[in-house]
């Protein structure tokens, strides 16, 4: 085995998810799931096939918790620019 | 006093204002020029009679003060700016007329003023429909004196803000509609009225001493030529003898004319016609000789204003007007500095009389010319919609980006290197190579975008442009490898440099190489990863080994794309050098690519999970990876990759797990990942196949039959078609090379045998779906492959296998429309013709 084997950093692990479903995380109750196409070092993703979940809290009157509503939007194509990303999950594996 | 407020409606706009309507009405000092009317302000309502208080007593000595017929002749008029507009302002009012003219009569609604327009861009007669444009290159461009003609080509209220030097050095705020000087000077026409400032006596006879009297001369140049309309040149040229003489005679007294308001002879010599003609009515005739003429000649016709205007030459450049002073020679002889001539051979009639004038020849051409022109104006306005969107600026700011990417990408390939380029728009390279490649026909339009940036800046294609261009890029791009890592071996390394002398150090970093913040040392690979790793393939293993895959197919790729020129037996010593070094290295990546895909790993029957090359083959970027794998890999490897995939054919996804049922149809992801594989991984294969002897085709058909769970190959389209392929090759073998080796045919019979009972029993369920379901020609192609190397029995059995479906669907394809039902039959003669029969027989 050679070293390209390991995973030195860990955008890496990211690579190996490159053309498969992952699940990202963003900042504003957002996530996406999608195919990776591409990213960068900053986490700028290029997702297809993407669907994006906006949680929604709505506020409720004094005393009751706030009700999370769903958004869901779907895209072809999204490019995602990493500030926004807290997690990049792979998609496959969260299912199995 | 109020200028303000005014009764725009002057007797004059109206005169004309049902044929053109416009600025007259915006005009808000119009109403100064209409003393001789009732409804018109007249300046004696509105005066305060302050005039009336000031102390005459020492006007005698105003000449001394202001300096007198003597002393002016040494007054310079380096500050002479309210003279120089006065000279012009007649030519600012006419502009705004020609303006108002050639509005159309039926378009009745007021235009809007200039004034009001916050932007001009030159443009706005375009949204006239009407309108047809008439350009003329400015004089000033021919180098000819813009003094006059410059000033005259702005547009009117340009005139009044782009010259603003005299009137704010006479302290006037500028006007858009007319300079302070125009108002003064029409105020001035109505000298009768008004009653006169004590400045009149001293100054009138300065400047009628003054006057050049050239233009008596010159009438008589203008009028022959238009005997319907002689008056009408009289405004101009009452105007144009006094340029030159300006010029010539620069301690002129206009400064202080222009600014005393009681100057009625100064006004009019600069002034608008409209103002002559008023004041004629209104002036003694004995104490303005020189106006006679134009007096005379205005009465004797009463000309139309807006004609008047149309005649003057100065007017029209502003609007992009024709020059007319084509029109009359005779002045214009006269007046070099006026000579625009050139521009515009043609002579501009503003009035039907004057073409009726006009000799038949003449007439002819000037309507040939017209028409002409009017076209081409049509043409200029068409490709002119869009002018004036960008500014210079934005222009220049453009052009710099676009040369910046230039020389990034292309333009400085001497310097960068072929890394550089590469890495700055890799998938315009692929794309650029791959779309550039058939293109080898150097007319073709995107050759010519190639020329115009590339073969101009003698880049990418240089002097050799013929042949397949991509080829000599290539070439050139090796070229340009080689200086590259000269270049990068005689650059130093590192990323910090140290002054001599100076205590701190400069790090340099970039993008591509940051600045380390952390320096950690990476641990040693260890051992014990390794060890388990080629047994337990799971699913983050896989995609390692994918990536790893990659990795190397793309260091494989970007060296082959540094491929040395081939070398022959001419080659120098360095060039042979270079050829060996690249080979050796490309073997060692075909190695490495080797080792990657994990095709040599050993094969170990009761492991659980499948075979590392075969885990690879379940993810959608493995599925694509084949087809760039057997690019790089000899025959003997291709061999290797076929039978390890035909031996693991049931353990594929692909394979196993898309088994479609009647009742269970596939998934659209497994439909999908079937597709996938079909159109990437069979390609090559089915290529590999097709090339193959005999012998190799009973190879893998034997491992098929022994191997793998036959039923479940049988029934997935994968399974399906790899058979196909297998059978076919070996049945275009045997018709065309029958004889050649009857032991492998006896083997292959045999084997033919075998996969035809395994295959027998499942016959009826190897249709996907039910019969409507359309995607079943892969199975009528297996069977036909099937049926054609059948012996008559086994075709008996074969029909009898598939003969339920194969009537419903020539039942079905009655009921549907006959396209498809032509395509649902076809499919199924493929079987039918392949034993010897046709759906037409059932019919």
């Amino acid at each position: 085995m050679d070293e390209k084997d390991e995973a030195h950093e860990p955008l890496d692990l990211v690579r190996l998810c490159i053309d498969e479903f992952v699940v990202v995380k963003l900042r504003g109750d957002r996530e996406l799931k999608g195919r990776l196409h591409a990213y960068d070092s900053h986490c700028n993703l290029i997702l297809g096939e993407v669907e994006e979940s906006i949680y929604v809290a709505e506020e409720e009157d004094e005393g009751e918790a706030p009700r999370v509503r769903t958004v869901k939007k779907q895209s072809e194509m999204l490019f995602v620019r990493g500030d926004s990303v807290v997690l990049i999950a792979p998609s496959e594996g969260v299912k199995q | 006093m109020s200028f303000f407020g005014f009764d725009t409606n002057l007797p004059r706009d109206r005169g004309h204002s049902t044929n053109a309507p416009g600025f007259g009405h915006h005009d808000a000092f119009a109403g100064l020029g209409g003393g001789e009317d009732g409804d018109a302000i007249d300046f004696e309502e509105t005066y305060d009679g302050l005039g009336d208080q000031l102390d005459e007593t020492d006007d005698a000595f105003n000449d001394d003060t202001f300096g007198g017929p003597t002393t002016q002749q040494g007054v310079g008029k380096d500050f002479d700016f309210a003279g120089e507009t006065s000279k012009i302002a007649g030519t600012i009012h006419e502009e705004q007329m020609l303006f108002q003219a050639r509005q159309p009569p039926s378009q009745q609604k007021p235009s809007i003023p200039y004034a009001s327009k916050p932007t001009r861009s030159g443009y706005e007669n375009y949204n006239n429909p009407d309108y047809i444009p008439q350009l003329e290159a400015r004089a000033d461009i021919w180098g000819l004196k813009p003094k006059q003609s410059a000033a005259a080509a702005k547009q009117p209220e340009f005139e009044a803000e782009l010259q603003p030097l005299p009137q704010q050095s006479a302290g006037a705020p500028a006007k858009k509609m007319m300079s302070l000087e125009e108002v003064e000077a029409m105020m001035r026409g109505q000298p009768v009225q008004e009653a006169p400032t004590p400045m009149i006596p001293q100054a009138l006879p300065q400047s009628f001493g003054q006057q050049p009297v050239p233009y008596p001369q010159q009438v008589p140049h203008g009028q022959p030529q238009y005997p319907g309309m002689p008056g009408q040149f009289a405004p101009h040229i009452l105007q144009r003898p006094q340029q030159p003489h300006l010029q010539g005679h620069p301690s002129r007294q206009q400064p202080i004319h222009a600014e005393l308001p009681a100057q009625p002879v100064q006004a009019q010599q600069a002034q608008h016609p409209t103002i002559l003609q008023r004041q004629r009515q209104q002036q003694p005739a004995a104490s303005q000789p020189q106006r006679q003429i134009p007096q005379q000649a205005q009465n004797q016709r009463p000309p139309s204003q807006p004609r008047q205007i149309l005649q003057n030459p100065n007017r029209l450049s502003g609007h992009g007007q024709p020059m007319m002073q084509q029109a009359h020679p005779g002045p214009r002889g006269s007046f070099p500095g006026h000579a625009r001539g050139p521009s515009f051979p043609g002579m501009v009639i503003t009035h039907p009389e004057q073409l009726m004038a006009l000799s038949k020849e003449e007439r002819e051409a000037y309507l040939e010319e017209d028409a002409k022109r009017a076209k081409r104006n049509h043409k200029i306005f068409e490709l002119s919609k869009d002018n004036g969107l960008m500014t210079p600026q934005d222009k220049n700011f453009i052009t710099r980006i676009q040369l910046q990417q230039l020389m990034s990408a292309t333009g400085n390939l001497d310097e960068k290197s072929l890394e550089a380029q590469i890495a700055e728009d890799f998938y315009y390279q692929v794309f650029s190579s791959i779309r550039g490649a058939p293109r080898q026909n150097p007319h073709q339009p995107a050759n010519q975008f190639a020329q115009t940036y590339l073969f101009q800046t003698n880049s990418r294609f240089g002097p050799r442009r013929h042949g397949r261009g991509g080829d000599n890029h290539m070439q050139r791009m090796e070229q340009q490898v080689q200086r590259a890592v000269e270049a990068a071996k005689a650059k130093p390394k590192g990323k910090q440099l140290v002054i001599e002398g100076s205590l701190g150090k400069i790090s340099f970093s970039n993008s591509k190489t940051p600045r380390p913040l952390l320096n950690l040392k990476r641990p040693e690979t260890g051992d014990k990863i390794k060890q388990n790793k080629s047994l337990v393939a799971d699913r983050k293993d896989t995609l390692r080994n994918i990536e790893a895959v990659y990795m190397t197919l793309m260091h494989l790729e970007d060296h082959d794309r540094t491929r040395p020129p081939t070398i022959t037996e001419g080659s120098q010593p360095e060039a042979i050098q270079a050829h060996m070094e690249w080979r050796t290295k490309t073997e060692a990546l075909r190695k490495k690519l080797w080792q990657d895909i994990k095709i040599m790993e050993p094969i170990n029957p009761q492991s659980t999970t499948p075979h590392p090359f075969i885990s690879i083959l379940s993810f959608a970027k493995g599925k694509k990876a084949i087809q760039r794998i057997f690019a790089h890999i000899d025959e003997q490897e291709r061999i290797t990759v076929v039978t390890m995939i035909v031996v693991h054919l049931d353990q594929l996804p692909v394979v196993s797990h898309a088994v479609a049922t009647q009742d269970e149809p596939l998934s659209a992801s497994m439909r999908e990942e079937v597709e996938l594989f079909l159109a990437t991984v069979i390609p090559p294969l089915f290529a590999h196949i097709s090339e193959s002897p005999l012998n190799i085709i009973i190879g893998l058909l034997g491992l098929v039959l022994d191997r793998t769970n036959m039923h479940v190959v049988a029934r997935s389209k994968v399974g399906m078609s790899l058979l196909t392929i297998l059978i076919s090759r070996a049945e275009l073998l045997k018709q065309s090379a029958p004889k050649i080796d009857s032991a492998d045919w006896e083997h292959w019979t045999e084997l033919y045998n075998r996969l035809f009972d395994v295959v027998e029993p499942v016959l009826p369920v190897i249709f996907p779906g039910n019969v409507n379901d359309t995607d079943d020609m892969y199975v009528w192609q297996f069977l036909a492959s099937m049926g054609v190397g059948a012996s008559p029995e086994q075709q008996q059995r074969l029909v009898l296998g598939v003969k339920d479906r194969v009537m419903e669907t020539v039942t079905v394809s009655k009921a549907l429309p006959a396209e498809m039902a032509g395509a649902r039959l076809a499919n199924v003669n493929l079987f039918m013709r392949a034993i010897g029969l046709d759906v037409e027989l059932l019919g």
